[in-house]
This record gives C-alpha cells, sequence and structure tokens, in this order.
C-alpha cells in the first residue's frame, strides 16, 4: 500500500466481501472476516426487524437466519427497504405469513416503492386486497377492513 | 467537556426516552446524530433533556472518516446543523470506515494501521472541522479483524491522528477490551500508551461471546472485566463523563439503573439514578 489510491481499491474490495459475496481479500484472516460478515447478517436482521415488525415475529426464531440466507452477497439498502424486497420475494412465493402479508399490503397502500429507489408517499388512494383483508389508504390514512370479522 | 465533570450518563435512544427523562442525576447523554433531522425540531424527549440543562452530543456513526474518499458535504453539513439545533459543547465520530467503491457496509469497519489511512483520517477530520461550530472527538473502534498491511501499533496509530487533527478522544473502553481479548493482547498496556489526558468521554457497552469471539453488542450485560478496566482507567487518569451505550434487547429499568451505578461505583462518581 503506498497511497491513497490503493486505500480506496482495498477498502472496496473488503467491504464487496463482507457484503456482496466478493472473495476475501489475501491476507485476512478468512476465519475472522467470515465471523464479521455474519455479525453484519445478524446487525442487519435486528434493523429489518425494527421496520418489519410482523414479518421478524412470523418466524420466530428462525428469523435471523431466513433473512441472512436472502441477504447474504445482498448489499443492504436500508432496513426499510430490505425488508420490503424480501417480504415482495416471499409473498411471490407463497412463503409469506399472514400477519406479514398484511404488513407488505398496509406498506403498499401507503407508500410507492419500485424495488430499485427510495419508496414515496402515494398521493392519491390505494386499494390492495389480502386473504383475510382490505387494506384501503386515503388522504395518508390506512385502514384495515375484514369483511366479516371484527376490527 | 473538561471544566466540570459530567459524570455518568447514557446513550439515548427513543425506545428508553421514559427511563431517561427519570434519571434525576443525569447530566449528560448522546443521541446518534444521523437520528436527528437537520432542519428539527429536535425530539421532544431531548428538548426536554435540554430544557433542564442536560448536555446532548450527537454521535455521528456514518460519516466514513477513515474513507479514502473525501467525506461527504452533505453529511458534515448535517452534523454540524445537529450540533447548533442541540447546542452540543462538541461531537464525536470514529475512526473508521462505513462505505467505499459505492457500498455501505452497514457498520463500522477497521483502517490498515498505515500511513495512508492515517493521512486519510486527517484529511477528512480538517474538511468535517472546517464545518463544524464545535471541536470533535474522535473513537476508536472495535474490531474482528486486523488488515495485513499494519505498520504501526494501535497506539501510535491513534496518537498520530489525535495529534495532526487536534482532536479529542473518545475512548470506549469496552471496544479496549473487546479488542486486547480477541487479539490476546493486554488492555493494560494500551491504556498506559495512550494520551489519556486528551479524553473527552468514555464509552461503555457490553458483548457476548459467539464462536470463541467477543462481539461488542451493546444488546448484553456490561461485563464486570469491563468495570474492572474503568477502574484501572481511573487509577491512571479519570475522564470527564462515561457514557452508557445500550442499543436494544433493553432490560427492566432497575437491571438498567444498576448498570448505570455500577459505572458510577467503578470511576467514583455520583450515581445518577
Amino acid at each position: 500500500m503506498t497511497g491513497g489510491h490503493d486505500l480506496a481499491a482495498r477498502q472496496a474490495e473488503l467491504v464487496a466481501a463482507l457484503v456482496a459475496g466478493a472473495p476475501i481479500p489475501a491476507g485476512f484472516d478468512q476465519r475472522l472476516v467470515g465471523a464479521a460478515r455474519a455479525a453484519l447478517l445478524r446487525k442487519r436482521a435486528g434493523e429489518v426487524a425494527r421496520h418489519w415488525p410482523l414479518l421478524a415475529a412470523a418466524f420466530g426464531p428462525r428469523w435471523p437466519a431466513t433473512f441472512a440466507r436472502w441477504a447474504a452477497g445482498r448489499p443492504t439498502q436500508g432496513g426499510l427497504r430490505d425488508g420490503w424486497d424480501l417480504a415482495r420475494t416471499l409473498v411471490g412465493r407463497d412463503e409469506l405469513p399472514a400477519a406479514a402479508v398484511e404488513e407488505l399490503a398496509v406498506r403498499d397502500a401507503g407508500w410507492r416503492y419500485d424495488g430499485t429507489s427510495a419508496p414515496r408517499r402515494r398521493r392519491l388512494p390505494a386499494l390492495r386486497r389480502t386473504p383475510g383483508a382490505v387494506v384501503l389508504q386515503v388522504a395518508g390514512r390506512v385502514r384495515v377492513l375484514r369483511p366479516g370479522g371484527g376490527g | 467537556m473538561t471544566a466540570q465533570p459530567y459524570g455518568v450518563g447514557i446513550g439515548w435512544r427513543p425506545e428508553i426516552d421514559g427511563f431517561v427523562a427519570e434519571l434525576p442525576g443525569l447530566r449528560f447523554v448522546e443521541v446518534v446524530a444521523e437520528g436527528v433531522p437537520g432542519t428539527g425540531p429536535v425530539p421532544d424527549g431531548l428538548a426536554a433533556l435540554i430544557a433542564r440543562g442536560v448536555t446532548v452530543v450527537p454521535h455521528g456513526v456514518r460519516l466514513s472518516l477513515g474513507g479514502a474518499e473525501p467525506v461527504e458535504p452533505q453529511r458534515v453539513g448535517h452534523l454540524a446543523r445537529v450540533a447548533e439545533l442541540l447546542r452540543a459543547p462538541l461531537v464525536s465520530e470514529h475512526i473508521a470506515y462505513v462505505r467505499a467503491g459505492g457500498m455501505e457496509a452497514g457498520h463500522l469497519l477497521p483502517l490498515p494501521r498505515t500511513r495512508a489511512a492515517v493521512d486519510a483520517v486527517v484529511a477528512n477530520v480538517a474538511r468535517t472541522r472546517a464545518e463544524l461550530p464545535v471541536p470533535i472527538a474522535l473513537e476508536p473502534i472495535a474490531a474482528l479483524f486486523d488488515w495485513p498491511d499494519d505498520e504501526l501499533t494501535e497506539a501510535q496509530f491513534l496518537t498520530e491522528i489525535l495529534d495532526r487533527t487536534d482532536a479529542l478522544l473518545l475512548l470506549d473502553i469496552a471496544n479496549v477490551y473487546a479488542n486486547a481479548r480477541n487479539r490476546g493482547t493486554d488492555p493494560l498496556a494500551l491504556l498506559d500508551a495512550l494520551p489519556l489526558d486528551r479524553i473527552a468521554y468514555v464509552h461503555v457497552a457490553g458483548g457476548d461471546e459467539h464462536d470463541g469471539i467477543y462481539h461488542d453488542t451493546h444488546t448484553h450485560a456490561v461485563p464486570e472485566a469491563v468495570l474492572a478496566l474503568i477502574r484501572e482507567l481511573c487509577a491512571r487518569q479519570r475522564p470527564p463523563a462515561l457514557l452508557l451505550e445500550r442499543d436494544g434487547d433493553y432490560p427492566p429499568a432497575d437491571v438498567l439503573r444498576a448498570e448505570l451505578d455500577a459505572i458510577a461505583a467503578a470511576a467514583d462518581y455520583p450515581t445518577v439514578t
């Protein structure tokens, strides 16, 4: 290492190894960098759980591992978007538990999120249906209607 | 933070706002700078603390002072605005980097202890200080691994950065413990080699062992060994303030109060609970 340019390249290699699945650069302790990679995924799982409490709760003790399987090699876009992307992936495979389906519907009714840039609040009313409820957003207020049920 | 000791403080988080509000002897807290809107308003809980004379220090976590790339001006501007909003006497950030090559690490990453890395930190601290209304304290991090490029010892690396930036030191005593334990080095030797008179305040936190590696989690209890290191530090030079960082898995209020009391006892400061 001789200067700022080398440092920039070396730092980028290390970040890519930690969050994007790139190989661990030569000379680093593979076990310790691997432990750091796992610790980063645990931290991200906690951050996503704060934004998506029903998604995390639906998997209970399996949440950190479930999140880590999906997130390994996928750099973070922040806890909000990471959880959004994972929830959409799971709902597409029919693997999302009911409470989390509703959490996703509430978010989708209130916000426009294209999966590639920051979510933006919807200005127009929106309606989303889940197997157990209808989610209605008008003027920024979201209501969850359960036909035939309470609440 | 040198005129009069602040004693024991705690990291303010929205989740423990009520707990912090009810600490009668509290004189200082820290808030994660990126969590405070630069345009205001100051979160209610913090505003109430400021109104009763509690000092609030903004603690940045995403400037990436150790990045080879220059700090982003809008991040520096935000930190400066938050310092003004909170009427803070100083701000703090880390000797670490958090992004590179357009990718976010999502955590504080260690730097190689090289001359080039010292130069990068010094340049970024200078860019930051040019915009800040108050001094900055720099915090060495807990690193799970080291770079193969290291040329300097940790004490040499940190002392050179502090000398060349004229910054204060935010010493995380739990990081000193974690690094020494994971590297198999002597934490007291590091304390003996650091410029302890430059300490603005000290961080204290808990952690946990995972596959033989100690992780500075901020979500577990403060180990007795960390309290023992506080006693060792105070025997050399008592810092003007010590602050408990707790970032999740919050225990019942009496457990958190007991941790604050244990820190106060170890540093021989009045209890704040």
